[in-house]
């Protein structure tokens, strides 16, 4: 292997969490100590030569290496077989269309929602159920810290420096979560409707706000599920953005089950919701936001997603509960999701 | 003791200087780059007005980028390099 190049520095063994903490380079929890040895088997792992290019921060024109990728990977706790994922969400979150900058400069605070798919999430023990919203398990917390890590460390994305987030959310500290695939046909992953090939793990990265949780325990209409989904869509256009872009929604068993048994494909469900998922500027002016509604404008309709595939439909969650989730963009269109593979390039 | 490596970028960031302030805005051009929000257009047209009647400014120039979660596209940086001052940004 190539020899590493990031400086290194000695330092007492109980030195090693101050020396972090004082330098900025940690989110405030402890970290792993990025020895040398440590980082050569992440890349080893990964088969990766440590100057690879694993992503082009595209303003400030950096060229992000495996090497540094692979040293905050070890300092957020991640383990070698979970470098693959690290890696495919950094070149995930680099390309254009995710517009990393603007996503963690930005003043709306969104954090970056990592969706894990194929054989990879039981090869880490990533769990899909209980909680799986809030890090359920080692390696998603760790894969999602690492992804914060490289945006704090590689980018400067911290509070107060490029970060300038007003209020920010929980998940911008870990968000990973790995889909539920065996629960049940006719949903397809998220990775396969995104184009990733069977057997072909994945990373779909998303510029993500805060989850919005609902509840329908009281029927079997799958259109009634999704006439209370596209009220929270709705009700998160009129008070936080009305502009049109990825939402991602998250459907536990309890909910998956009454779609499966009305015959609603993923695709069922991302039609109805762009159909419905429809305001108008008008109606602006019962949630306080008179001033920017005018004769001129008061009948433009806006439609929360600008075609029926820009919706993200993902299964997780615990196996009791009538609860969804409802995952708006940070902005609209001004960020793209985007899907990379761990371990493979599908689009080469 | 222990090894353990920097995680940062910063020593590989390309260094930079700083240009010296101006002493004097009088008879200076001065460009402002609005991200184009709402609430940027009062706010620089004041700025503008305080430019030219309390600092004596000759002229300013007021341009809007196409995208204001992004940088500015290359052509306003190359207008740009005739201004003595710049401001840009405005949260929101």
């Amino acid at each position: 292997m190539q020899p590493l190049r990031s400086r290194s520095i000695e330092v007492d063994d109980d030195g090693v969490q101050e020396l972090f903490r004082q330098r900025g380079w940690t989110d405030g929890l402890p970290v792993v100590a990025p020895t040398p040895e440590r980082v050569e088997a992440m890349l080893a792992w990964a088969g990766a030569a440590p100057d690879h290019v694993v992503g082009v921060e595209t303003v400030k024109e950096r060229a992000l290496t495996a090497e540094k990728v692979a040293v905050n990977a070890v300092l957020a706790g991640c383990l070698p077989p979970d470098f693959p994922v690290v890696i495919a969400a950094v070149e995930a979150v680099c390309r254009p269309e995710f517009l990393v900058h603007g996503a963690t400069a930005s003043t709306g605070g969104c954090a970056v929602l990592l969706v894990v798919n194929g054989p990879v999430r039981q090869q880490l023990g990533m769990s899909s159920a209980h909680s799986v919203l809030a890090g359920p398990d080692r390696a998603s917390v760790c894969i999602g810290r690492a992804v914060r890590l490289v945006l704090r460390n590689l980018l400067e994305v911290r509070p107060g420096e490029l970060d300038r987030s007003t209020l920010g959310h929980p998940g911008k500290l870990s968000w990973c979560v790995a889909e539920d695939e065996e629960g049940g046909l006719p949903w397809l992953p998220l990775g396969t409707e995104r184009g990733v090939p069977d057997g072909i793990s994945s990373v779909t990265a998303f510029a993500a706000s805060g989850p919005r949780q609902v509840m329908n325990e009281w029927t079997t209409d799958p259109a009634e599920v999704l006439t209370t989904v596209v009220a929270e869509i709705k009700a998160t256009m009129l008070h936080y953005s009305i502009w049109a872009g990825n939402y991602a929604v998250m459907f536990p068993p309890q909910l998956r089950t009454v779609f499966h048994d009305a015959g609603w494909s993923k695709a069922d469900v991302r039609q109805y919701v762009y159909d419905h998922a429809v305001v108008h500027r008008s109606d602006w002016e019962r949630v306080g936001k008179r001033a920017v509604v005018s004769d001129r404008n008061r009948h433009v309709e806006y439609r929360a997603l600008p075609a029926p595939e820009h919706l993200l439909v993902i299964s997780g969650g615990g196996e009791a509960g009538g609860f969804a989730a409802v995952i708006p963009p940070w902005l609209g269109p001004k960020s793209a999701a985007v899907t990379a593979g761990v371990g493979v390039c599908f689009e080469c | 003791m222990v090894t353990v490596l920097d995680p940062s970028f910063g020593e590989d960031a390309d260094a930079f200087d700083l240009p010296d302030r101006p002493v004097s805005l009088v008879g200076a051009t001065v460009g402002i780059i609005s991200n184009g929000k709402a609430n940027t257009r009062p706010f620089f047209a004041h700025l503008a007005r305080l430019l030219r009647e309390e600092w004596g400014v000759a002229e300013v120039v007021l341009r809007t980028k196409s995208n204001y979660s992004a940088p500015a596209e290359r052509s306003l940086i190359d207008e740009a390099a005739h201004w003595a001052v710049m401001f840009a940004g405005v949260g929101d």
